[in-house]
């Protein structure tokens, strides 16, 4: 026969099972809006039944676990769309950016200053012993040269800017690494002994998320732990030991170049912000800037060839109009040579009044002085690059987000916390309380009558 | 059991969001009367603006250039004008001359005259605007010619060949000068011979009908010539014209490219913010109410 006491003892657990459901309830509630929780849930399962004679009796349930609702997968799809828009994001940022410094879609500097010096020269043939036109060509093209030089500084600096973004992301990267391998032993632990370790899991997939922010990472979850490696490779987090990347200046370049473990991992790295960075700092700006060094080089040295032909006011040979460093940094390095409105060459035969050279500086406009373009399909041809690698990026980084904030609602249709499901969760844990303290009762009243059973012949 | 997502704030969010941006995209356009701001607006049309731009400015001077130099063609035609008006008193002198009947003294007096046409016809050679001699070719700030009494025709050429040509409009050049050597002391008409043969004929009573021929061959050449400077003008006005019709197809490119159409912009912004609140009226009815409210 089942005996009372075992009555009791199903009823007392059964209370502490139901006080447990309501702990996780409530639980659940004050996470509600907590960013990365994964609900919890109370796993209850049937305690092995007791023998009593013939018969097999239920001993009421056991508390398993509690169980944290989330989809592994989904958050490792949700960690890839993070690095992929933030990868988007970074560049995005940088390149509008050096689209602005060019100028917009009403104009820009660099172009107003190469119109005006072909203008000038056009206006020189009209009347080129004319001492403030002269001059005009000159402050046309020390508006040319400067605008080169300050169009250069200008997208050095932004690699510069970017250089010390990236230094920033890195160190961001080592705080949050070390986070993460001090969480590991912990989670270790809890799961060796068997126990939820669902809210620190949320923690490291919180720290994880940010990490995918600014780097591409690849998690490991194996029996002997947690391993975390950029997807070229290099290790962040072994277990419980996390490892620093360290930035180093490279010599030829003179930007941060990132190491792990003595490699350089800089070109390696293939999503997150940093990649974004890299990508913008390393590849695209340099690109541009190259182009400008082109156009500086092909437009000074067409400017001084034609120049040269020809012979000044005073019946020289004229000299070089540009000081020219022809490739690398002769936009930042481009000057006018000519000090006098005197030395402009307009003359074909040097005659004073000439106009013979003044046409074929103006013919200029037309030449071919780089890469077999004028220098209108040049800037032409810079522009349609800018704007559209800006404006690929651009629908790139909305598709991403689209994606990222789908997988999202995902995971919240599986971890996020309902109300309404947790009121009716406390509903029902409410009432097999009661329930179970009504048994509890119960019991203790027969308990008294079993006891009483021999007590009233006494008198 | 099949679970939706419990919070719908962040998609509510989202959308209000992107509406709020429409919205400030559309304001943007109506601001800045422009549809295309950056060139990632509108990759293309920010590309083609830059031609745009480059033939706009190189009209303008084109424009400038001609109506600078109108003024100089101008003068070299009136000058000429003068000169065939002075040859004219000339040859009626030289016809008058050329009587038979007339005495030293009358001879001597139209003599006197033709000296003071000659004196004339140099300073008219040298015509200058600006302080450039329209008359000497390329030599501009040299006088086109000097008397020069050990010369034949009495003066001396200082000037050179130069010829300058101008382009008027794009493809279109045109020679902008004629050197005084050509339009004065030519093979086929020399003014100044012909002015000098008539002086000395008249003073010395010499072939007299001889050089009244050769100043009648000297003004048609003068008269020929001058046709040059009407011709240039007449092209002048033409190319101004031409470069007007172009600043228009240019505006108008300009205004194609990356001009706002507002009527557009005003109904989107209109169906923007009735979408933004249908959202949030929505979001609102949706939303109130949890399972707790109505536990007791």
């Amino acid at each position: 026969m089942a005996s009372l006491s075992g009555a009791l003892a199903i009823a007392t657990r059964a209370l502490l099972n139901d006080n447990a459901g309501i702990n996780v309830t409530s639980n659940n509630i004050a996470n509600a809006n907590t960013e990365g929780y994964s609900r919890q849930r109370p796993v209850f399962e049937e305690a092995a039944p007791i023998q009593y004679g013939s018969l097999q009796f239920g001993n009421g349930a056991n508390l398993e676990q509690v169980e944290s609702m989330r989809d592994k997968l989904l958050e490792i799809r949700i960690q890839q769309e993070t690095q992929q828009q933030a990868d988007s994001g970074a560049y995005l940022g940088a390149m509008q950016q050096v689209q602005s410094l060019f100028g917009n879609a009403q104009g820009g500097g660099l172009e107003t200053a190469i119109n005006g010096l072909f203008d000038s020269f056009t206006q020189l043939t009209s009347d080129p012993s004319n001492p403030s036109i002269r001059q005009n060509v000159l402050t046309a093209g020390e508006n040319v040269a400067s605008e080169f030089n300050r169009l250069s500084a200008n997208l050095s600096q932004a690699r510069a800017q970017l250089d010390q973004q990236v230094a920033g992301a890195t160190d961001s990267v080592n705080q949050l690494t070390a986070q993460i391998a001090a969480l590991n032993p912990q989670i270790s632990l809890l799961r060796a002994s068997g126990q939820n370790a669902g809210t620190l899991e949320d923690q490291r997939t919180q720290l994880i998320n940010k990490l995918s922010n600014l780097i591409d990472v690849n998690t490991v979850q194996s029996d002997d732990g947690f391993t975390l490696t950029t997807t070229g490779g290099a290790a962040l987090v072994v277990g419980n030991q996390s490892f620093a990347l360290t930035l180093q200046r490279d010599a030829s370049s003179a930007m941060l170049h990132i190491y792990s473990s003595g490699k350089d991992l800089t070109s390696g790295i293939q999503s997150g912000q940093l990649h974004g960075f890299l990508q913008a700092r390393d590849a695209s700006i340099p690109g541009y800037l190259a182009q400008l060094d082109d156009l500086a080089t092909g437009l000074g040295t067409a400017v001084n060839a034609a120049h040269s032909s020809g012979y000044d006011i005073n019946g020289n040979q004229g000299a070089n109009f540009f000081t020219v460093t022809a490739g690398a940094g002769a936009a930042a390095n481009l000057q006018v040579a000519l000090t006098d409105s005197s030395q402009v060459a307009a003359s074909s035969d040097g005659s004073v009044g000439s106009n013979g050279n003044a046409t074929a500086l103006a013919a200029i406009r037309n030449q071919a002085i780089t890469g077999g373009k004028t220098a209108s399909q040049s800037i032409s041809n810079l522009v349609f690059q800018l704007g559209n690698d800006v404006s690929q990026t651009s629908s790139r980084q909305d598709a991403q987000s689209m994606a990222l904030q789908q997988l999202q609602a995902q995971r919240s249709s599986i971890s996020g916390v309902s109300l309404d499901e947790e009121a009716a969760n406390l509903v029902k844990y409410q009432n097999a309380f009661q329930a179970a303290a009504r048994v509890i009762s119960t019991i203790d009243l027969l308990t008294q009558t079993v006891i009483n059973i021999g007590a009233s012949s006494t008198s | 059991m099949i679970r939706v997502n419990p919070d719908i704030f962040t998609t509510v969010l989202t959308g209000i969001e992107q509406s709020r941006q429409q919205s400030n995209n559309l304001l943007e356009q109506v601001a800045s009367g422009r549809r295309v701001n950056a060139y990632s607006d509108d990759p293309a049309a920010s590309a083609t603006m830059v031609y745009n731009r480059a033939q706009s400015s190189l009209n303008d001077q084109f424009t400038r250039n001609i109506s600078d130099l109108k003024a100089v063609l101008q003068t070299g035609d009136s000058a000429m004008s003068s000169a065939v008006t002075a040859l004219t008193r000339a040859l009626t002198l030289g016809i008058q001359g050329a009587n038979g009947t007339l005495s030293d003294t009358d001879r001597q007096a139209l003599a006197a005259e033709v000296d003071g046409i000659q004196q004339q016809m140099l300073s008219i050679a040298n015509s200058s605007v600006s302080g450039n001699y329209i008359f000497s070719g390329t030599n501009v700030s040299t006088p086109a010619f000097v008397a020069d009494a050990a010369s034949a025709s009495g003066v001396r050429y200082q000037g050179n060949s130069g010829v300058n040509s101008l382009e008027l409009q794009p493809g279109q050049t045109t020679a902008i000068n004629i050197p005084g050597s050509q339009l004065f002391t030519s093979a086929a008409g020399n003014v100044f011979q012909a002015l000098n043969d008539l002086k000395t004929s008249l003073s010395s009573n010499g072939d007299v009908a001889g050089a009244v021929s050769s100043v009648r061959t000297a003004m048609n050449e003068v008269s020929g010539q001058r046709s040059f400077y009407g011709q240039v003008i007449n092209q002048m006005d033409a190319a101004s014209n031409a470069l007007a019709q172009d600043k228009v197809r240019l505006q108008s490119q300009e205004n194609d490219l990356t001009g706002a159409d507002l009527a557009k912009v005003a109904t989107d912004l209109s169906q923007t913010q009735i979408t933004q609140n249908a959202l949030m009226a929505a979001a609102g009815k949706v939303s109130q109410y949890t399972l707790f409210d109505f536990l007791k």
